[in-house]
């Protein structure tokens, strides 16, 4: 089977192995580095990294879809997590979601045609002195209102 | 009320008897007992005769503490403490049946059952479900839940013979703790989380382990199902016979469950010497032969097949002519067939004796009967008949696993060789065809074997037979070429020992009537014993098999009431 | 941020200077001489029993005396032991952890580096959720800088003492938060908590003894090594709620943020004084979540309480994990625990029955009451329902839901009848004012 990742990120993996007292707690940052490079992960990464560390696949595909950051298909190039939880939804997420759907012309969980944005929800970010807030890939965006969400949006090419 | 219980104060307690060093005196339900350390306080209740409900614990693998229904109260302890992980500890004081525990089952049967769907009726756990059984016993009877429940897919193949229904699974992670454990084929996943958790396999990796259908026995609800068995039959009309498999050496002991005289299932039966808790899935499919083969329901005589040497085998018309029943004497009457076709029998292989000499006659009787069998073999074939030549047929199919299975895929080889008739030697037994192929043997009788099957006897060589005597259960394609052909019974169909791989010697069991005028391989070579001028009597497999004990010291002090159920480890053996 | 003038910062001293988060600029603070001087003088028993003199309780929820779970350590040395930082902070409403990690990563690093001396652990793990990118980047970068500084790696200061610290993202749950969840998490698999006991300092880590502390109870450690427990235990309310504390006020305030104060704050000095009072003019206050999400709500005749671990014990909640989120009267209740309830039903790891099945079960009785479809027996089966779940867990995550449940449901109790009554929301906030897709979608 041919490696469905390039050699660096299977180098980056081998080391991960060695970085541990197991080599099973590579899994989880081994997963962020098929995800980084690929923007999701695959069933044939799943089978690739089990054979890395030394698991079943059935064991990867759980892991895989227990944690949320992980995504199974591919989002959009800028893709939108809005925060749900009560602190954010008292200072009027459910609003900026709303203005999002507007706006971008999709639904929660969706990715637009052109493949530029996607969104979904997500819970309690940490971030709450800045409600309500979002992360758009990696990056927060925190005091949102229509304005900063017109402003954002435009922002991301 | 809505505020959890306050534990009971504590109670005068009964005396604790002395316990041992490595032991821990607890009470019970204000039963006292003394346990070894390490036991769970849920086996320890099992000791005094007490159930703690539970579905994910299961004794042949590692706890999970996951479905809480083993939650009981334990003094000094503020919350409730799951029986299948809690250790007993010295003047530990349990309480499983009070108040508090019981509205505690109550809640989890109503959590289980919230987004369980109601399937009862055509699922085939009804009768065997531990959700019925303990709603009926520790459930609220009614549930408040009134919403709409949690759907998943509710008929996915995942693997051969295994059918999983997402909705009625209850997440007890048993049989994914099996695939990991046990048969360490780590098929099984568990996706998602909440209550959109489910189990799962990778795409393109089914579970296909040869021990796939136990994930079916432990499955406490329907949740998987066997493919074979689904919609088959009501368990509560089936009737449980404990036996032991016969598809290899390991000889694991198995339930073979009945209705309408027909084998509907075979499920494993605990033996901790043999099999514990497992059989492997060819094994729990080894019935399914009784129904597709082709039976040998009556005994059958070629024509013209009358002791002088007869027309050979030829294609198509002559076995049709033999299929019909015996003789053309008076009435089929059952008796007359047999008797008919026991003198035939007796008739041909004493004319190849006289005419060719008794060092031309030979048999080969198969490791798959049981021991009474093969002591009536040696006996008859090779004492009365003065047969010289009896060999064993080996078959030997893949590896010993570091599971169940046996290379060796015959029950009873140890026993064969106990009884003096001899192990399997395919060697001894290629000796004997090739002197059939060469002319040198002239008469053979075959017991539960089918060399022309197995591609060991030829048509060409079959052709140098003046006598081919067959006793076996179905028609196989050296029955079919016999000049007599013998009905014996099948498996399950009659009492019996087998000695498996190390030197266990164990009951098969009748748990179905035989087909047709099916008789056991014993007592058939004792009426062809009878024509040679063999005398004693015979009347049941029991008595058979004490004078098996009082003639072969190995089996010494034995009997079938000695073996029992779990069978007995032999000595010397 | 770092609010009145009366209060001098402790935990937040270096996050307002410009270059906070260097090593340069917390050095220059006095940064690493609590380190230098416990390597030199004392042995690990020592600092341990300073550490339990301060009277330090741990910061992350349920504050369990510090010293004592250092204690629980088996004596033998056959197995190494682990040093666990749980920075997994997700409890809504919580963001201290986060303002440390990005804006004073040594005060943090050299409180991990005490506590691994003290508990003889020669690796520590920085579990850091999944989330925080900013945070894992810029914690990561001072591990590099303390190593690059001789305060990490082998023979630390010429001590003998070795240590490597390992960032460890997370992949988004909160479940692991728990301890136990945090150690599966971390040997890469799914997060489930495990069985207890055995205890993480008996069994934890690949099996072997580890202690797992969070974030802000570990900047304490470093404020204890620098001052001594006798100053440290006099901070606060002492004897049992000693310290200086970090507070994250959100919601219906003027200034949301993290505000460091003695243990024991009055909550609404917290409120109105620090984090500006409430946001609108027009409305008044109807209630405050004092410890984050999980716990039991005040109602606003009940704010005029004490924010340390045993004074709201005593009213009826916790401290948690000291995540303030404040609800004026525009706020739904139902809508509120409706919010929350989703929230614990996607989080639910879903591994026992009670908290599978019952997170559920409370979503969907919940959304029919704020859709107005209320039943008559609807409040009294979440409160009945809630108490099977509580207690029946294999972890605290059955009372984190079960709590807000019932306090919610108790507290505002006609709220939630008029719901049925009035087939619809009485406060008229606008159903799913303060609801999610995912939940309306239901």
């Amino acid at each position: 089977m041919t490696t469905p990742v390039r050699p660096e990120t299977d180098r980056k993996i081998d080391e991960l192995k060695a970085a541990f007292p197991q080599p099973g707690s590579a899994l989880l940052p081994a997963l962020h580095a098929i995800q980084e490079e690929k923007g999701y992960i695959s069933t044939e990464s799943m089978e690739y990294v089990a054979g890395k560390i030394g698991v079943a696949p059935a064991f990867v595909a759980g892991v895989v879809s227990f944690y949320t950051m992980f995504q199974q298909k591919p989002v959009g190039r800028h893709h939108i997590q809005l925060c749900r939880t009560l602190p954010c939804a008292l200072r009027g997420a459910a609003a900026i979601r709303d203005h999002l759907v507007k706006r971008l012309g999709i639904g929660v969980g969706e990715t637009t045609k052109d493949g530029r944005f996607s969104l979904i929800e997500v819970e309690c970010l940490g971030t709450c002195e800045t409600a309500p807030i979002c992360q758009v890939n990696d990056e927060e965006h925190g005091r949102l209102d229509a304005a900063r969400v017109d402003a954002l949006l435009e922002s991301l090419r | 009320m809505a505020e959890p219980t306050q534990p009971a104060a504590p109670s005068a307690q009964p005396a604790l008897p002395p316990a041992g060093p490595d032991e821990v005196a607890l009470t019970i339900d204000g039963r006292p007992l003394v346990v070894k350390k390490g036991t769970t306080v849920l086996q320890a209740a099992e000791k005094v005769g007490l159930l703690v409900p539970h579905y994910c614990y299961h004794p042949g693998l590692s706890v999970a503490g996951n479905c809480r229904m083993c939650l009981v109260e334990i003094e000094k302890m503020p919350k409730l403490q799951i029986g299948c992980a809690t250790q007993a500890a010295q003047g530990m004081v349990v309480r499983t049946a009070n108040e508090r525990v019981a509205r505690t089952r109550q809640g989890i049967m109503e959590f289980l059952l919230i987004n369980h769907p109601l399937d009862c009726p055509i699922c085939d756990q009804a009768g065997e479900c531990r959700l019925q059984q303990y709603e009926a016993a520790y459930g609220a009877g009614f549930s408040r839940f009134n919403e709409e429940k949690v759907h998943a897919a509710k008929r996915e193949s995942l693997g051969r013979h295994v059918m999983f229904d997402g909705e009625r699974c209850i997440k007890c992670t048993r049989c994914i703790r099996f695939c990991d454990e046990v048969s360490r084929s780590h098929e099984l996943g568990l996706l998602e989380r909440g209550d959109h958790a489910i189990i799962g396999t990778f795409p393109g990796k089914p579970l296909d382990n040869p021990y796939s259908g136990n994930t079916v026995d432990i499955c406490p609800v329907g949740a998987l199902t066997l493919k074979e068995f689904r919609f088959k039959a009501r368990v509560w009309f089936l009737k449980d016979v404990p036996s032991v498999c016969a598809g290899c050496a390991r000889g694991c002991n198995v339930n073979l469950a009945t209705y309408r005289n027909q084998i509907h299932r075979m499920t494993p039966r605990f033996n901790a010497e043999v099999n514990e808790y497992w059989i492997c899935d060819p094994g729990r499919l080894s019935y399914q032969a009784l129904e597709e083969r082709p039976r040998l329901a009556a005994p059958l005589v070629r024509r013209g097949s009358s002791g002088a040497a007869g027309p050979h085998l030829s294609a198509g018309g002559e076995s049709a002519g033999a299929a019909s029943a015996v003789t053309a004497s008076a009435g089929s009457a059952p008796a007359d067939a047999w008797s008919g076709a026991l003198d035939a029998a007796a008739a041909l292989l004493r004319g190849v004796a006289q005419r060719s000499g008794g060092q031309t006659l030979a048999a080969l009787v198969s490791a798959r009967l049981s021991v009474e069998d093969l002591f009536m073999a040696r006996r008859v074939l090779h004492e009365t008949i003065g047969i010289s030549r009896v060999a064993v047929p080996a078959h030997e199919e893949g590896d010993d696993d570091r599971l169940l299975i046996r290379r060796d895929k015959t029950p009873n080889g140890r026993g064969a060789a106990l009884v003096g008739v001899g192990a399997p030697h395919a060697g001894r037994v290629k000796e004997i065809l090739e002197d059939l192929a060469a002319g040198r043997v002239r008469g053979l009788v075959v017991v539960g074997e089918d060399p022309i099957g197995d591609g060991l006897l030829t048509e060409a060589a079959r052709r140098n037979l003046d006598a081919l005597v067959v006793v076996d259960w179905w028609r196989s394609p050296t029955a079919e070429a016999a000049d007599v052909a013998l009905p014996s019974c099948g498996y399950g169909e009659a009492e019996g020992v087998f000695v498996n791989f190390e030197g266990r010697a164990q009951r098969v069991r009748a748990a179905i009537r035989p087909a047709g005028q099916a008789d056991p391989v014993w007592r058939i070579l004792a009426a062809l014993g009878n024509r040679f001028g063999l005398s004693g009597d015979y009347p049941s497999a029991s008595r058979l098999f004490d004078e098996v004990a009082s003639s072969t010291p190995v089996f010494a002090g034995l009997s079938y009431r000695a073996l029992g159920e779990p069978g007995v480890r032999l000595k010397e053996a | 941020m770092s609010g009145t003038v009366a209060y001098e910062p402790l935990l937040l001293r270096n996050i307002d200077k410009p270059g906070s988060g260097t090593i340069d600029v917390y050095l220059a603070g006095g940064g690493y001489e609590g380190l230098r001087r416990t390597l030199k003088e004392m042995t690990p028993e020592k600092l341990l029993e300073e550490v339990k003199a301060s009277g330090l309780r741990g910061r992350g929820g349920a504050g369990f005396p510090t010293g004592m779970k250092w204690s629980f350590l088996p004596k033998t040395k056959d197995k190494p032991r682990y040093l666990c930082v749980n920075a997994d902070e997700s409890e809504p409403g919580t963001f201290k952890d986060r303002l440390l990690i990005e804006r004073d990563p040594h005060l943090v690093l050299e409180g991990i580096i005490l506590a691994s001396f003290a508990i003889e652990s020669r690796r520590a793990f920085f579990y850091i959720r999944g989330e925080f990118h900013k945070g894992a980047r810029r914690f990561q970068k001072a591990v590099e800088e303390a190593t690059a500084r001789g305060f990490l790696g082998k023979n630390i200061l010429g001590s003998g003492f070795d240590l490597d610290v390992t960032v460890y993202r997370g992949a988004g749950a909160y479940i692991c938060g728990e301890e136990t969840a945090l150690l599966e998490s971390l040997e890469g698999k799914r997060g489930l908590p495990r069985i207890k006991p055995p205890f993480p300092a008996i069994v934890g880590l690949y099996g072997c003894p580890t202690i797992i502390n969070n974030v802000e109870t570990l900047a304490n450690v470093t404020l204890i090594a620098e001052r001594g427990a006798a100053w440290y235990a006099g901070l606060g309310r002492p004897p049992k709620n000693t310290g200086p504390k970090l507070y994250c006020v959100s919601g219906h305030v003027k200034r949301p943020g993290v505000y460091e104060a003695a243990l024991g704050i009055p909550l609404m000095e917290l409120i109105n004084d620090r984090a500006g009072g409430l946001l609108r003019a027009d409305r008044k206050l109807k209630a405050v979540i004092p410890g984050g999400s999980s716990m039991r709500i005040l109602p606003a005749a009940k704010c005029d309480v004490l924010m340390d671990f045993d004074s709201l014990v005593a009213a009826g909640s916790m401290l948690g994990s000291a995540g303030v989120v404040v609800m004026d009267d525009s706020t739904c209740m139902v809508g509120a625990l409706l919010n929350l309830a989703a929230f614990y039903a996607h989080e639910s790891c879903g591994q026992c029955t009670p908290c599978r099945e019952g997170t559920g079960w409370f979503v969907k009785i919940l959304t029919r009451l704020e859709r107005g479809e209320g039943r008559a027996e609807d409040v009294d089966l979440l409160i009945d329902v809630a108490s099977r779940v509580e207690g029946n867990t294999i972890c605290p995550f059955g009372e984190a839901i079960a709590w807000p449940i019932d306090s919610y449901v108790k507290t505002f109790r006609a709220e939630f009848e008029e719901h049925v009554t009035r087939r619809g929301c009485p406060i008229g906030a606008g159903a799913f004012a303060l609801q999610a897709a995912s939940v309306t979608g239901h």
